[in-house]
């Protein structure tokens, strides 16, 4: 019953789907229900939409299986957001649930106060509870009450005694102006309002709260003049949502509406049709979505956030089976696919100095397993990473059952991250406890597959994050040094900047042959390389080759920078020298020839050569080499030859970067 | 783009019975709320998003508030999947 969002499913596959589904409709409607469940199961492997769960749902219901009913019931919350879907899994649900079909959960007493209809909001939060073993208990105000049940101690909502609140209010709530001359009163005044019925509500209640954060309107009298007037309301709503944001304690969580109305389009989030017609301040299709970022964030106040990431390897963090491909061949790095996986590895990171523990489960020979993380440059996640390692041939779910008790965690604190579906249905099927989350096929998607899973959501930042405040307070000091940098020269430094050049590796051949394929801009020769003559040169003694990679306090930017020279008596002659864009102006072209006068005095050379050839896009590369002490020996029509009399003249030197050559 | 008139009634009775949680649901053109167990202020909303979701259309604001009986729902979704 847990996991996959429908949205990974292909086109073609879906085509295919839909017949299968029409001809489990007709079995349904002859009343064949056994038969018609047996062709939607296996439709659902491939693609579980919330329509074909809900029909499952049905049919299970129609031959009294009530608890695989429910089951079905409640997979529409992980497949799609579909209102009116929800709506029927709900009725559905609830009706299996009081036959005593389902298992209880854990009770919570929540009071929903709310500032607009509610009716329609109410049975979503309570199918997205049931989802995550939450069965709520639910006290509604009337319409529009909010405030006085929360002042009136003697009202239903205090005999009530919930363990939660949720405050469902809306932006209109907000008592603010239009435009205020004195907006940082203004602001201050309605935050202070909150934080009143906050306090209120905590002295007389043992409660925690949830508080709907507002979404600023994207319907604008001042248009883009807004965002430079702190006065005008667009600006005091945000003002408002981040001064309740600092003020909110750890028994207090707000639901960020704002971004994630922006997520779905705010044009969808406000109807004004609905509001007009029955006081609904968010549009129904976003009201599943809206209950499951609510009961994500509630069940992390609860402290019952999912705990642990288990990984796939191959095709998961890199692309490729490393066994079979070798650590040259896996996609990693470079290409539209290794750089997604890189990214996907750093979100990965992320999560976990958020306190996510990482840990992984590979059907791989150990040895091969650990390859990658050993010797790989562009492997961002660590073994250090890694809390538990398991590569072997065993299946998935018995591994994953060892690993829970092995790190002593239950299996409901486990998610399951893997691009085979076999796998993901292996678990699903015999672990049911642990979350899936199905891999999109593009690799480029993983990131927003990972982000669209919410149970990951915490409360506060506990000790172990210290890590993670420490970064923070790095942030901070950042922006500090770049105030007071007052010179370039300050700001070079700020930067800590490390670089480490090396000779051509078979492993970096790949990002090599693609810089020197698509660089333009600070490209001295733009000369086009294929693979081949590139390995012919790192077999040549008579060449030199240099790869740099950098890195600095805030990212690692990986391979960006290539020179290949060519020794011609006591001449160094550089015939290609390029940098990739994202590191220009930073001096790492002065490391480059610091390294090249290096090499250059091991190989008795007397001067370095250089070239430039102009094309429509390096001129920012035309006068590098003077700017470096080359002094100009031709110029055929704009294309130039420079000297650089290293005896006389000695290394280049470029202090901002540590160098580390290899 | 048309819609004829069966074609019409199937879709729109799999959306009321949907809805209103009733396989066994059959319209009949001058139904009203009172015809149909369960349709007060709430399922009438879902009622009438659900609609704008199956035929793929926008009611307008007032439409929303005047439509009275399933004669009148369907030459309102005529006229807007026509327009």
């Amino acid at each position: 019953m847990s996991d996959s969002r429908a949205q990974t499913s292909s086109p073609a596959t879906s085509v295919s789907s839909s017949a299968e589904v029409r001809r489990g409709d007709a079995l349904r409607s002859q009343g064949q229900y056994a038969e018609a469940i047996a062709v939607y199961v296996e439709e659902a492997r491939r693609a579980p939409t919330g329509a074909l769960c809900l029909k499952l749902a049905r049919s299970y219901e129609h031959i009294g299986d009530f608890p695989a009913a429910g089951r079905w019931a409640l997979a529409v919350v992980d497949a799609g957001d579909d209102f009116t879907i929800w709506q029927a899994a709900w009725g559905l649900y609830h009706r299996c649930a009081s036959k005593g079909a389902m298992p209880a959960g854990r009770s919570v007493k929540l009071a929903l106060l709310s500032s607009y209809t509610t009716t329609q909001f109410r049975p979503m939060l309570l199918l997205a509870a049931h989802r995550v073993g939450i069965q709520l208990e639910m006290y509604e105000c009337a319409y529009g009450q909010y405030q006085q049940e929360i002042l009136d101690t003697s009202s239903g909502l205090y005999r009530f005694a919930p363990d939660m609140v949720l405050l469902a209010v809306h932006e209109q709530d907000l008592r603010l102006p239009s435009f205020s001359p004195a907006p940082e009163r203004d602001i201050e005044a309605e935050a202070a309002r909150w934080l009143r019925l906050w306090e209120t509500l905590l002295n007389g209640l043992k409660t925690r709260i949830v508080h709907h954060g507002f979404v600023v309107p994207s319907d604008v009298p001042e248009g883009h003049l807004a965002a430079r007037l702190p006065g005008c309301r667009y600006g005091m709503v945000q003002a408002v949502n981040r001064r309740l944001g600092g003020l909110a304690a750890d028994n207090v969580s707000i639901v960020d509406c704002d971004r994630f109305a922006s997520w779905f389009g705010k044009q969808r989030w406000w109807d004004p049709r609905y509001w007009n017609l029955a006081k609904q301040a968010v549009a129904l299709d976003t009201l599943p979505l809206l209950a499951r970022h609510t009961v994500a964030v509630l069940n992390a106040g609860l402290g019952l956030s999912r705990k642990c990431l288990v990984l796939d390897l191959d095709n998961t963090l890199w692309g490729g089976v490393i066994a079979e491909d070798g650590l040259a061949g896996i996609r990693l790095g470079s290409g539209v696919d290794g750089e997604a996986y890189v990214a996907f590895q750093e979100y990965i990171l992320t999560l976990k100095s958020k306190g996510v523990i990482l840990a992984v489960c590979s059907k791989n020979n150990r040895a091969d397993a650990l390859l990658p993380f050993e010797k790989h440059p562009d492997m961002r996640i660590k073994l250090d990473d890694i809390a538990l390692f398991v590569a072997n041939w065993e299946p998935k779910p018995d591994n994953v059952r060892r690993m829970a008790a092995e790190l002593n965690i239950g299996l409901d604190s486990l998610v399951f991250v893997d691009d085979n579906p076999v796998e993901r249905e292996a678990i699903r099927q015999f672990v049911p406890q642990v979350d899936v989350i199905p891999l999109p096929e593009d690799p480029s998607y993983y990131v927003r597959a990972l982000s669209q899973y919410l149970l990951f959501e915490t409360n506060s930042l506990t000790s172990e994050d210290s890590q993670r405040t420490e970064q923070y307070r790095a942030r901070a000091q950042y922006a500090e040094l770049e105030k007071q940098a007052t010179s370039l020269d300050d700001f070079y430094a700020s930067l800590k900047m490390e670089a480490v050049i090396t000779p051509f590796t078979e492993l970096d051949l790949p990002r090599i042959a693609q810089l020197i394929g698509k660089t333009n801009q600070f490209n001295l020769t733009t000369r086009r390389y294929e693979m081949a003559q590139l390995e012919a040169f790192v077999k040549d003694p008579n060449y030199v080759h240099l790869a740099l990679r950098l890195r600095d306090r805030f990212a690692d930017h990986g391979l960006v920078a290539v020179l290949i020279a060519r020794r011609d008596g006591n001449v160094l002659d550089i015939d290609t020298w390029l940098m990739s864009c994202r590191v220009i102006g930073r001096t790492v072209e002065a490391s480059m020839l610091e390294s090249l006068c290096r090499r250059a005095q091991r190989l008795r050379c007397m001067s370095l050569q250089g070239t430039y050839i102009p094309t429509e896009k390096n001129a920012l590369a035309a006068d590098v080499y003077e700017k470096y002490g080359f002094s100009l020996t031709r110029n055929d029509g704009g294309r130039t030859t420079w000297l650089y009399d290293l005896e006389r003249k000695g290394a280049v030197v470029n202090s901002f970067i540590r160098t580390e050559a290899i | 783009m048309k819609i004829d008139e069966t074609e019409l009634h199937d879709r729109l009775t799999a959306v009321f019975r949907e809805v209103f949680a009733d396989d066994g649901l059959n319209l009949r053109d001058e139904m009203t709320s009172q015809d149909i167990v369960g349709w007060d202020s709430v399922t009438y909303i879902n009622l009438m998003f659900g609609l704008e979701q199956a035929f793929g259309i926008r009611f307008r604001g007032n439409e929303l508030a005047e439509l009275r009986n399933i004669g009148e729902v369907k030459r309102v979704i005529t006229a807007r999947i026509s327009a």
